[in-house]
């Protein structure tokens, strides 16, 4: 079943199309990756789909409710963690997660045990005295995030929730959120960080200048996009000018940093493999190593970003 | 529990702390003893409708009023802070409504102005009480005098806090509405007694129609012209209520 369904979606804010026309379809009990680079629009896609703000067009279906209609019917189902920080100063790092749950209307025993629960879950023991105004950015971006599980919801938004936190806070936290999602819980979450995406996702998305410009499982994306592979041949040094021998081939480049780097990067590198090889052996260049880079998520991004901005000019 | 109380529950929590205590008591109690008391050589009494007042009972009665203004003004800011600190848009992706915010604020102020209210009136009572006149009339009047004034101050602030970007700016106009609203009024020194622009000025002042209603109250000594204030006091606490709702209500995120 889908638990988010946009069609034809679009915010403008006055001349820019902030989001343009884009169709989504989540579903439950999945992790959907909205990716894109700074200003593509993921921010306001999620403001719009949790009714934060309202489109200049077209609809949006959360949970099999208008959310356009009835955005507090939405609201009341689901849990945001919004790319903009936020926290009230003046309370304790306890208090703030309690009062939280207050606000969802969770009862105080269910509330306090929460707490316990999630300063264990976030790393939050140390800190739990502390006020937030007195927080490190890190720190308060952990709480944040932990405060979001104080009460419940089918369906959770996370705006790089991960942005600020150290590596053993990061691994915790995609951790905590794949024990929820085996629990029941969709999640809808960017991220810049690639292979936290690969980790994570079951689907992803990715949106350039408004528009989403590719949607499917990472391993989909990579079949599909992933066809170049990069290739890196390193040479001991020589005397012989082997820029001048490729000089027929392409796709390659070649660098002198330490030794002599060939890096191939081709739809076609088993080709291109093939003549730099031959013409390394016909002149006696021997080979100190080879190796072949798996392609990855964020090679996938870049390409298809690139592709999409060429298209567009 | 309704989403209203909820958020009142919360606005209560994050603005009565220590500091807001401190603030509410010790700085009027140093105005009303430490002015009050040095000011009484220069200043005998004051004739107040026909009664005469020591000045002591006279600045404890208009520190009610002041205190209603100083503490809505600090509760109005929660909306500024509220922005501020990411928490108004993370409030409207909970389960509430603008309007559950809109209102959770007013009655946070409504509420915080009636405590402020009656702790200045229990600190200032043994100042005033030989001249107190409590009655069925009286007390209305005060908590009247409360709701309006807690209502009007807390518009000024919430459209403060909705037009302004820079924290500095926000300083600025906040303190320089807070000195005009306290020293151009009749809650120091009676307008009686001011010299002629300054006595005028004085009743362009919401504070002024604030003191004197609570006097009014307090001293039980009800006039057609306190009426007329306290008309005064509720129409320019509509249109300013008003004015803050829809700014609020339209404010972008
Ligand atoms: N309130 C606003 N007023 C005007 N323009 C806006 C507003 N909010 C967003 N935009 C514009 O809309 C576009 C998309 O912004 P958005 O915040 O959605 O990007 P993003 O994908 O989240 O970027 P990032 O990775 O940097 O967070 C940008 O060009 C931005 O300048
Ligand atoms: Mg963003």
């Amino acid at each position: 079943m889908s638990c988010i369904v946009a069609n034809l979606l679009t915010k403008s804010y006055g001349s820019i199309m902030a989001v343009d026309g884009i169709d989504l379809s989540v579903n439950s009990g999945k992790i959907f990756g909205f990716l894109g680079p700074n200003g593509a629009g993921k921010t306001t896609t999620i403001k719009l789909l949790t009714t934060l703000i309202v489109p200049t067009s077209g609809t949006i279906n959360i949970l099999g409710m208008d959310a356009i209609r009835h955005p507090l019917d939405v609201r009341k189902k689901i849990g945001v963690v919004l790319q903009q920080p936020s926290y009230e100063p003046t309370l304790s790092v306890e208090k703030s997660l309690e009062k939280y749950g207050m606000m969802w209307n969770v009862e105080r025993k269910t509330r306090n045990d929460r707490v316990e629960e999630l300063l264990s879950a976030f790393d939050l023991q140390e800190i739990r005295k502390m006020k937030n105004d007195d927080l490190s950015i890190g720190q308060r971006r952990r709480v944040q995030v932990a405060r979001e599980f104080m009460h419940d919801m089918e369906l959770l938004f996370l705006d790089e929730p991960t942005v600020g936190l150290d590596p053993s806070a990061r691994r915790g936290l995609l951790d905590f959120i794949k024990k929820k999602v085996k629990e029941g819980l969709t999640i809808f979450f960017t991220t810049h960080i690639l292979n936290e995406a690969e980790y994570l996702c079951d689907e992803v998305a990715i949106i350039n200048k408004g528009k989403i410009i590719a949607v499917d499982t990472p391993n989909e994306l990579k079949n599909k996009f992933g066809r170049e592979k990069t290739i890196k041949i390193r040479i001991p040094e020589t005397k012989k000018d082997v820029q001048g021998l490729l000089i027929d081939v392409k796709d390659y480049e070649i660098d002198f940093n330490s030794g002599t780097n060939i890096t191939i990067r081709s739809n076609d590198s088993e080709e291109v493999l093939l003549k730099i090889l031959q013409i390394l052996t016909v002149n006696n260049i021997s080979i100190e190593d080879l190796s072949v880079m798996p392609t990855t998520l964020e090679e996938i991004f870049l390409t298809v970003v690139k592709n999409s901005n060429a298209s567009n000019n | 529990m309704h989403p209203i109380i909820r958020l009142v529950n919360r606005n209560l929590t994050i603005s009565l702390n220590k500091g807001f205590l401190i603030w509410q008591i010790v700085f009027p109690l140093i105005y009303i003893f430490v002015a009050g008391f040095a000011y009484t050589s220069l200043i005998h009494s004051v004739p107040f409708g026909n009664k005469s007042l020591d000045y002591p009972a006279f600045i404890a009665s208009g520190m009610i009023g002041f205190n209603i203004m100083n503490s809505t003004l600090i509760s109005g800011i929660i909306i500024w802070n509220d922005r501020r600190h990411g928490m108004f848009e993370q409030i409207l992706v909970g389960p509430f409504t603008r309007a559950h915010y809109i209102l959770s604020n007013i009655y946070t102020i409504g509420i915080v102005g009636l405590i402020s209210a009656a702790l200045i009136t229990a600190v200032g009572y043994p100042l005033f009480f030989k001249s107190v006149e409590f009655n069925f009339y009286t007390i209305p009047l005060v908590v009247f005098a409360s709701v309006t004034g807690s209502i009007l101050f807390g518009s000024i602030a919430s459209i403060i806090s909705t037009r302004l970007q820079s924290s500095e700016g926000f300083n600025v106009v906040i303190n320089t509405a807070f000195l005009f609203f306290a020293f151009v009024s009749t809650a120091f020194y009676p307008a009686q007694g001011a010299p002629e622009p300054l006595s005028t000025a004085f009743y362009l002042n919401p504070l002024t129609y604030l003191v004197d209603v609570v006097r009014a109250g307090i001293f039980g000594n009800f006039s057609t012209f306190v009426g007329i204030e306290m008309t005064v006091l509720v129409v320019v606490a509509l249109i300013l209520f008003t004015i803050s709702t829809k700014l609020l209500s339209k404010l972008e995120i």
